[in-house]
């Protein structure tokens, strides 16, 4: 029975409702810090040896498809009618708008410390506790729009740059590739400063907090940030007929990036699924 | 296993050996700091210790290298003593876990931004935990695996 992954503006008061307390039982199952610590491992930035699957790689996106597959199962084994929603940030870009209503993701942090003071994952609401990270914050911290340096959500605009590349990835296969419709989704861009994040890094820069760092799964919007970045992806592939995931083969001998990103064929860890095997998920999940 | 963490908490001796080769293929940093927060050390330089933010900030670069390598250098950096994790872009850059979403020119202005992205309380997580789901999955091999325990000695 495929399932549908809806538009998080459009859920109903109990599909709120009942996402909500599917992602707080994980967390008080202990489940839920899993994720985080999966996600904090598998941070492997291109110059550095050896294979890096989730980032800065043409398997950012099966990756992450998998991941919140993974993610999704945990929560309809707490409740089968729930799905992961997508967060369209081209369409609800304020601060005040959905998902930072207080019966989904609740809002900002405040100045002083970038707490979350509201919403069901606010730590003094009591079921929110921070457990794995990279500090020593007990709370949820975001900083929407950062004031303090504002920057901007990416367009409809930036995404059809990316969507119009009809090329998976290209050469080198890390961050600085300037072609191809992976890192234009994943956003790397060249240069410093603002205008270097784009598309899905930019996202986490807007949000802040904890989205900024590597323990950025303890924020529920990372899944409905990154089910949009998924939504992206198939797009993409509609829009491109018969266009694959590249590299089709390990890379040759003598390619610096031999054996550090994967193959379409090779398995993608910590699972044993490879990227071609994720590339459709029709007879998994829709999306509304 | 203590040895472990520290060394997980440096960006590799490989990588920096890796960087001049990448670096012919895309982007190269420039040397001094970024975004307009002040300049970065001096190319020579192999030390910074400075009170940013109120948060002291310390950084010394190691010629050693890891043990059986003859790589130039790395970094050891510290946020109020504590170790920040430091990595490497293949454009040359610096990144942290802390601010993990973009990289900087220098190993400072990357510690300057882990300080910004802190705030005024959090403190870096100094005690290990490693995964051990991570040890019966990884594919590559042994050598780069070990590494990959190292660099996973993040922190939970």
């Amino acid at each position: 029975m495929v399932y549908t992954r809806k538009d998080v503006s459009t859920l109903t008061r109990s599909e709120r409702r009942r996402f909500v307390n599917a992602l707080l039982e994980l967390k008080r199952r202990g489940e839920y810090d899993d994720f985080v610590r999966t996600h904090i491992e598998y941070f492997t930035p291109d110059g550095e040896a050896g294979l890096r699957a989730a980032h800065m790689a043409p398997s950012f996106l099966p990756w992450h498809r998998k991941f919140l597959l993974d993610l999704e199962s945990a929560l309809r084994r707490v409740d089968d009618s729930v799905t992961l929603p997508y967060w369209d940030w081209t369409r609800d870009r304020k601060r005040t708008a959905v998902p930072w209503t207080d019966d989904l993701l609740g809002g900002t942090g405040r100045r002083s410390d970038r707490q979350v003071m509201s919403g069901p994952f606010a730590h003094r609401n009591g079921k929110w506790t921070i457990k794995v990270g990279v500090t020593d914050t007990e709370f949820l911290t975001r900083e929407l729009g950062r004031p303090r340096d504002p920057i901007a959500l990416p367009t409809a605009k930036d995404l059809e740059a990316a969507l119009k590349d009809p090329v998976y990835d290209t050469a080198p296969w890390h961050s600085g590739s300037a072609k191809g419709f992976r890192n234009k989704i994943e956003g790397w861009g060249p240069g410093r400063g603002s205008a270097s994040w784009r598309t899905h890094n930019r996202v986490h820069r807007w949000v802040g907090g904890h989205m900024m760092g590597g323990a950025s799964v303890n924020d529920p919007v990372f899944w409905m940030h990154h089910a949009f970045v998924d939504l992206l992806w198939l797009r993409w592939q509609r829009r491109h007929q018969g266009a694959r995931y590249l590299p089709a083969k390990p890379l040759a001998r003598g390619d610096a990036q031999r054996g550090r990103v994967v193959a379409r064929n090779q398995k993608m860890p910590p699972w044993d699924v490879t990227p071609a095997q994720m590339e459709d998920q029709s007879r998994i999940y829709r999306y509304a | 296993m203590r040895r472990r963490v520290l060394w997980g908490l440096c960006a590799s001796a490989f990588s920096v050996a890796l960087a001049p080769v990448l670096a012919a293929s895309g982007t190269t940093p420039s040397e001094s700091g970024a975004d307009g927060k002040g300049p970065g050390p001096a190319g020579g330089e192999e030390r910074f210790d400075e009170t940013y933010r109120g948060r002291r900030i310390a950084g010394v670069r190691h010629d050693a290298g890891r043990p059986g390598e003859s790589g130039p250098s790395e970094w050891h950096v510290t946020v109020d003593g504590r170790p920040l994790h430091l990595m490497r872009r293949a454009d040359g850059s610096w990144m942290s876990m802390v601010d993990h979403y973009q990289s900087y020119a220098t190993p400072l202005a990357a510690a300057r931004a882990a300080v910004d992205e802190l705030g005024p309380d959090a403190r870096l997580v100094t005690t290990g935990e490693r995964h051990s789901r991570m040890e019966d999955s990884h594919t590559v091999n042994r050598n780069e695996h070990a590494e990959g325990e190292h660099r996973r000695g993040v922190h939970a």
